[in-house]
């Protein structure tokens, strides 16, 4: 075993052969992560002509570092003008934003795409760790603890809004799960709020939505304003690659939340079911559930940028798991590359580990080293791209609101989404002007959605009695603590609470 | 002067019939100048990735590579279980340039005139279908039950797994187990891969579906296969020869004509004659060109290819069934 874990490991480094194939695949991955709208999953469908004649060695690291270095890339846009590329990056807008606001795009960059790749190599060596068990690990989370988990991570509003928010952050998170009804009811086959409107049956689009909110507001305060995101100039942000370097070491600063979250992704990306975006909410609730400040939160707490960055990464080594394993993927990204192996030869199912594994070793040493690529080629340019936080708005705006229209268009293909973007737009400036959350709305629309789904296949399945399944009463009581909690915070006596309001 | 005349006439008779008989091979061979210079767009009715998308993109490759200078644009157009796409393809300009593949199981929409669509299947300009997807009946690995004959005789009733109330996989679960009267409990919002999961651990304990989705499921020992629906396989035995009720049997004939017509590739209503005819050869072509049905059979995606008026006949067949299906139709999309 360690033998084998070794040799692919110098088998691939000393191959310039791999080693280009893998430059390749990050500069393709980072190029369609910071894309708004287009996901890793079109650019290994698009892959695929290529794939056929590659080797399978070759071809399979290509594929999946392109894939896994995706999310690397997606929070530049998200943390310097508030365009998020897909739901995930939409946890990181949430303090990334305010961080470039504050003058300090470099440090929350730095920290950000540190944690992306942190985040990348720890979900490979939970990869690694968790093959034993990675068989009762998935067979333990069914309907039922789906739908607990959504409704653990809804609880997280109440410490997402703040004390003093904490209506105004139900009423937006009760919208936004209202939000997340729209659509086709799985389980009646009646359209609700959609009427004869083909493009809402599938549900609002998640980016239009996450852009509408965040984006299109952002860049409207923006515009009235006037002057650049960095409320400071430049000068005195005193903005060098010192900065940048200071956001890497909020990393190490904050080892101990980077490897939860980082965790909590893996274990997340390993379930089938949850989606895609969930794992970066949970690993942003974490944080503020955690954080014995959490009402830095939202106004540029660097944690709130760690967090969601280690989760999404760390989300592909766990959801590679089963795609390998048991030959059923994770995530329609992984369905895709799933395909995609089948032609490079590789048959998925339990007899990789067995038969199979130099290449899934291979595979594990591809996450680790294409992230540790991603982020040193990230830093190196970062310094220049985080400059763009301190050029005038007037001539920035343009460019972001129509790269946040295309980003709707483009990511179903569909122009009634910008009526959507629009309508939503207004709500989130409206949000924006008269200091409402918004983050509580993106956590009511994509776990809303798990709840609801999860919750009608729990009560077919089991009728109420799925509360009393083992796991279920564990979840049951952290949610009954996470609020209890959170109560407990809310009417403690005032004198605490008033030294607390000082600190930053 | 006259020998001359008499010459040119006779090489303008001469030059003339050959352009005659030029003229009839092209309508014979359908007028695929007419695409020289073209962009065609192929709409799938799905987001990239997946296997509508693979067949898509695999057939604009190849119809490309036989229509000379033409040039295939693939475009995923997902939403609302493939009406989206389907009404676009029937609704844009029938000149031969817009072309797409969606699912076959948008007929069970048209039998029942379910809201959505915007569409007559049998006024569509067919192309053709890729292959053919048997359905089969997989039961999970730790279920008791091993055969056929043990699902009928059931005692509890078991879980079966679908996607959405509405959805070809639904209606044909619901359908078939009630005319088949198996002891079943039809469970909604399984998509994509959930339904394997699901039955890994436990929780559904059937399913109705293509066989190429389960065939690797199976090989990793998850589950077993009891009845299959069309195909060739001879490892399953045939749902049709397990059941005696003629009922049960039109309906099994009618998903079975589903699974005959996989991959479809058609344009909308009124594409001329010529056009249609140079889309339907490079078709042809395309699917039974060798580099395909190699890479086809790399992705362990079947090719069984079936072409125009064979494939239009099928659909009008399979949209002419006897009230008593359409009636078991409409119930199934009733929601329990």
């Amino acid at each position: 075993m360690l033998e084998t874990m070794f040799s692919s490991l110098t088998a691939m480094l000393t191959s310039p052969y791999m080693m280009g194939l893998m430059l390749l695949a990050v500069a393709i991955g980072l190029v369609v992560g910071v894309t708004p709208g287009i996901g890793g999953r079109l650019s290994i469908a698009l892959a695929i002509p290529f794939v056929f004649g590659m080797e399978m060695i070759p071809g399979a690291v290509f594929l999946l570092t392109m894939h896994a270095v995706n999310g690397t890339s997606g929070q530049i846009s998200s943390i310097m003008f508030g365009v998020p590329g897909d739901g995930d990056d939409a946890a990181t807008t949430i303090d990334g934003y305010p961080m470039a606001k504050k003058g300090e795009a470099g440090r929350a960059l730095g920290a950000s795409v540190t944690a992306s790749g942190v985040g990348g190599i720890i979900g490979a060596i939970v990869f690694a760790v968790m093959i034993p068990v990675l068989e009762p690990v998935v067979m333990a989370f069914s309907p039922a603890e789906f739908f607990l988990l959504a409704l653990l991570g809804i609880t997280f509003i109440a410490f997402l809004a703040g004390r003093e928010q904490i209506f105004k952050g139900l009423i937006v998170g009760l919208f936004g799960m209202m939000l997340a009804t729209v659509g086709m009811d799985p389980y009646t086959g009646t359209p609700r709020f959609a009427g004869d409107f083909l493009f809402l049956w599938d549900g609002l689009s998640l980016i239009t939505t996450v852009l509408a909110l965040f984006a299109i507001p952002e860049m409207i305060a923006l515009a009235v304003k006037g002057g650049a995101i960095s409320t400071v100039s430049a000068e005195t942000a005193k903005y060098s690659y010192r900065q940048l370097f200071e956001g890497v070491m909020e990393v190490p600063r904050h080892w101990w939340l980077a490897i939860r979250t980082s965790i909590i992704g893996a274990v997340v990306g390993m379930i089938p079911g949850l989606g895609s975006s969930a794992a970066a909410w949970f690993c942003y609730g974490h944080a503020v559930q955690t954080s014995k400040t959490p009402e830095r939160f939202g106004k540029g707490a660097v944690e709130g940028v760690i967090a969601p960055e280690t989760g999404s990464n760390a989300r592909e080594g766990g959801a590679l798991l089963p795609t390998l394993f048991f030959g059923i993927p994770a995530s329609s990204g992984m369905a895709v590359l799933m395909g995609a192996f089948l032609i490079l030869g590789i048959q998925p199912g339990p007899t990789m580990l067995t038969e199979r594994l130099d290449l899934v070793w291979t595979l594990i040493w591809a996450l680790v080293v294409g992230n540790l690529i991603a982020v040193t080629f990230l830093l190196f340019i970062m310094r220049w791209v985080a400059l763009l936080t301190f050029v005038n708005g007037a001539m920035l705006v343009p460019f972001i609101v129509v790269m946040a229209v295309v980003g709707s268009y483009v990511s179903e293909g569909q122009w009634q989404n910008l009526i959507v973007l629009v309508v939503l737009s207004a709500i989130g400036y409206g949000l924006l002007r008269f200091n409402w959350p918004r983050a509580p709305f993106v956590i009511g629309i994509v776990l809303g959605k798990i709840a609801e789904e999860s919750l009608h296949k729990a009560l077919e399945l089991w009728g109420l009695r799925f509360f009393t399944r083992p796991l279920s009463l564990i979840l049951i009581g952290l949610i009954v603590l996470t609020i209890a909690y959170a109560v407990y915070r809310n009417v403690r006596p005032p004198s605490t609470r008033a030294q607390e309001t000082v600190a930053p | 002067m006259l020998k001359s005349a008499a010459r040119t006439a006779t090489g303008l008779l001469l030059a003339g019939g050959l352009i005659a008989a030029l003229a009839a091979q092209a309508q014979a061979q359908g007028n695929a100048d007419y695409f020289k210079g073209k962009t065609v767009t192929y709409i799938v009715a799905t987001a990239a990735g997946g296997g509508y998308d693979l067949y898509g993109r695999l057939v604009a490759e190849y119809m490309q590579r036989y229509l000379p200078g033409s040039t295939f644009i693939v475009r995923n157009m997902p939403g609302a279980g493939h009406l989206v796409g389907a009404n676009t393809i029937y609704a844009s300009r029938p000149d031969g340039l817009t072309i797409g593949t969606f699912n076959t199981g948008l007929i069970y929409n048209q039998l029942v005139g379910l809201p959505g669509m915007k569409f007559d299947l049998t006024k569509m300009s067919w192309i053709g279908k890729a292959t053919t997807e048997p359905r089969t009946i997989t039961i999970a690995q730790q279920s008791p039950i091993k055969t056929f004959a043990d699902l009928q005789a059931a005692k509890e009733p078991l879980n079966f797994a679908t996607s959405g109330v509405g959805s070809a996989n639904y209606v044909e679960t619901t359908m078939l187990t009630a005319a088949l009267k198996l002891p079943a409990k039809v469970l909604t919002g399984y998509n994509g891969n959930d339904d394997q999961l699901a039955m890994r651990r436990g929780e559904v304990a059937a399913t109705i579906g293509s066989r190429s989705s389960f065939d690797q499921f199976v090989r990793n020992g998850y589950g077993r296969f009891v009845a299959q629906i069309g195909g060739k396989d001879t490892d399953v035995p045939q749902l049709r020869d397990l059941v005696k009720d003629p009922a049960a049997l039109s309906l099994i004939a009618l998903v079975q004509s589903q699974g005959d017509i996989s991959r479809l590739t058609a344009g909308p209503p009124g594409i001329p004659p010529d056009v249609l005819e140079a889309l339907r050869q490079a078709y042809r072509k395309a699917l039974e060109d060798k580099e395909l049905q190699e890479k086809a059979a790399k992705l362990e995606r079947p090719v069984e290819p079936g072409y125009g008026d064979d494939v239009l006949n099928a659909v009008v067949t399979a949209l002419k069934q006897p009230p008593e299906t359409i009636a078991l139709l409409s119930a199934a999309l009733k929601k329990k």
